[in-house]
């Protein structure tokens, strides 16, 4: 009896001691992009070193929605990244930034980011876990530092618990902050609008809109490709220089003459409700950039895309069928999804800065 | 008899894990590289020292940082063994950061490389940390990419605002790539000891940064905060200033 007794406790203080030295693996509920039947691949794995889970979704989404982000509270990355304007800013041709500060281009809108290899309407970012580094320190966006964000979050329980959910470390870093952003952002996902319904069988596009893809097939697919609407390359679209911001897009990355004033594709999905439009805004409607695109382009140019040196012949019924097709590009599902939605959300008006 | 034999079984497992600590605790030959930035003989003194270069401008330093990454030693038999994730800050303002030490085999050396510099990997893979941490105030936000190399001053041959001199030089691919690999011969072939700490001091001499290979006048480049040729030649001059000049058995 004696000898059992002795060899059970000397087991269980050697499954303790097993247990000490094996601690219960961290749990992580580990989520899986969307990939729609059709699409390509994304054009850079992403999530490869930063494994996309719930835990990091959460955290990610928490601090996409917090003011504490910026120097004075007012400006989290959806102050200027709203939902209902596909996470662009609503009507606005330049965002508010700290100090009553304009930005000097317009917000692009986030969604299908696993997709772009490249983020800025210049390119400059190469990589999309580094892209909230530029907003958050710029001094006419959220003008704050890193180590003034993260002595900021430190302090939150909330946080501290977040962190330690995402990463089996549970350190509050920049590291941790910027992956957990990419999380969220880059699960942002669009493929739920009409078009995509009627691809898939379960709608049909009105005469107009059906007239309104052709017209995009014939004139607007070589950049604007489906299903992303766009190719992801840098193109000068014959826009005339704006003499205010002398902007001259991907040359002021790569230094090369040859990309001057080229700007990024944007996708057209959604683009019914990212309006204004173009780099720096300038144009109100999508009227007003298919004007451009049948009169106005600036054929002086001596870098001017290829498939611009003719201005493109659409008429007025075609630019009103264009317009309704690109319309059936907006997906409410997406901007109205719950899960991308501030935690705890409660309707407000939105904030006009 | 089944109890005795789960025992057993824990028993093993749990001495493998003692005998397994046990090994990693065991004192590993060890290698420490000091960086010693001088300018032309004279100590680097921030803000209040004045030099003079060769084009006889007068300058001050207020700030220098640089990167040293991929640090390898090569072997007599031409091996090349690297420090594992060898990423390093110098920060001319952080006595510590001037020296880092690394664990390598015993054996015979006859060089030491690095790269001055963050390898092109690392500038395109997204958030890192430690050295590397973009909250080290050396990463570009409107251009993704490390800033290899910042150094910050005055000088009176400056035209700019507040007559200042600002490098901040970066750049990882294409034909204006900064990074520079540097190779420093150790002189006589010397073995690494085990339980025997080897320190090698390397002089950077900062006044390379004027003429090493490219005469660049304060007057005519005061600053480069952009990737492009100048950077370029900014990083030929500099990659001259590394020179070994102390090795230390201790």
């Amino acid at each position: 009896m004696k000898i059992k007794i002795i060899i059970s406790l000397l087991v269980f203080v050697i499954t303790a001691t097993a247990f000490i030295y094996n601690k219960p693996p961290h749990k992580l509920t580990y989520l899986k992009l969307v990939i729609p039947k059709g699409w390509p691949k994304p054009s850079n794995d992403i999530f490869l070193a930063n494994p996309l889970t719930e835990e990091g979704f959460v955290l990610g989404r928490k601090l996409f929605y917090d003011g504490r982000l910026s120097k004075d509270g007012n400006f989290p990355c959806a102050g200027c990244h709203q939902q209902f304007a596909a996470f662009a800013t609503y009507a606005h041709d330049f965002s508010h930034g700290f100090n009553n500060s304009f930005t000097k281009r317009n917000a692009p809108a986030l969604f299908n980011l696993a997709w772009m290899k490249e983020m800025h309407w210049d390119g400059g970012i190469n990589h999309l876990e580094v892209q909230p580094l530029s907003p958050i320190t710029g001094t006419n966006e959220m003008a704050e530092t890193l180590p003034g964000v993260l002595a900021k979050i430190k302090e939150d329980t909330a946080y501290q618990r977040l962190f330690k959910a995402a990463f089996s470390d549970g350190i509050i870093n920049s590291q941790h902050l910027l992956k957990a952003l990419a999380q969220f952002t880059g699960s942002i996902q669009s493929y739920n609008s009409k078009y995509d319904k009627v691809k898939r069988g379960e709608d049909s596009f009105t005469v107009s809109e059906a007239a309104g893809y052709k017209v995009f097939l014939a004139n607007c697919n070589g950049c604007h490709k489906e299903p992303l609407f766009t190719d992801n390359t840098f193109r000068n679209n014959g826009l005339p220089l704006n003499e205010q911001l002398k902007d001259m897009g991907r040359m002021g990355i790569t230094g090369n003459p040859a990309d001057s004033l080229k700007f990024k594709v944007p996708s057209l999905r959604n683009c019914s409700i990212t309006f204004p439009y173009m780099h720096d805004g300038r144009f109100l409607s999508i009227g007003n950039v298919i004007n451009h695109y049948r009169t106005d382009i600036d054929t002086t140019q001596k870098i001017l895309d290829e498939l611009l040196k003719k201005r493109l012949i659409i008429s007025n019924q075609e630019k009103l069928d264009l317009t309704n097709f690109l319309t059936a590009l907006k997906d409410e599902q997406m901007l109205r999804d719950p899960r991308y939605q501030e935690p705890n959300y409660i309707y407000r008006s939105p904030d006009i800065h | 008899m089944k109890m005795p034999s789960v025992f057993c079984w824990l028993f093993f497992l749990t001495s493998c894990r003692i005998a397994g600590a046990q090994v990693n605790k065991q004192p590993q030959p060890d290698i420490k590289v000091t960086f010693v930035n001088i300018i032309n003989k004279l100590p680097l003194v921030l803000d209040s020292a004045k030099y003079i270069n060769c084009f006889k401008e007068t300058f001050t330093i207020s700030r220098l940082n640089y990167y040293i990454s991929n640090v390898s030693l090569q072997t007599t038999g031409k091996k090349t063994i690297p420090e594992l994730n060898s990423y390093h800050l110098i920060n001319e303002e952080d006595t510590a950061s001037k020296s880092f030490s690394f664990f390598i085999s015993p054996n015979q050396y006859t060089s030491l490389s690095f790269l001055i510099g963050v390898d092109s990997l690392k500038n395109v893979s997204g958030a890192q940390t430690g050295a590397l941490d973009p909250l080290n105030g050396m990463f570009w936000t409107w251009n993704t990419g490390y800033i290899m190399f910042k150094m910050e001053g005055n000088s009176p041959s400056s035209s700019v605002v507040n007559n200042k001199i600002e490098y901040h030089i970066g750049g990882f691919s294409g034909a204006n790539n900064v990074l520079r690999k540097v190779h420093l011969n150790l002189n006589d072939t010397f073995f690494i000891h085990q339980e025997k700490i080897t320190e090698i001091i390397i002089k950077v001499d900062l006044d390379k940064i004027w003429n090493a290979q490219h005469d660049l006048k304060i007057m005519k480049t005061p600053v480069c905060t952009t990737p492009g040729v100048l950077a370029a030649g900014i990083a030929d001059n500099y990659s001259k200033a590394f020179e070994i000049i102390k090795i230390i058995h201790q």
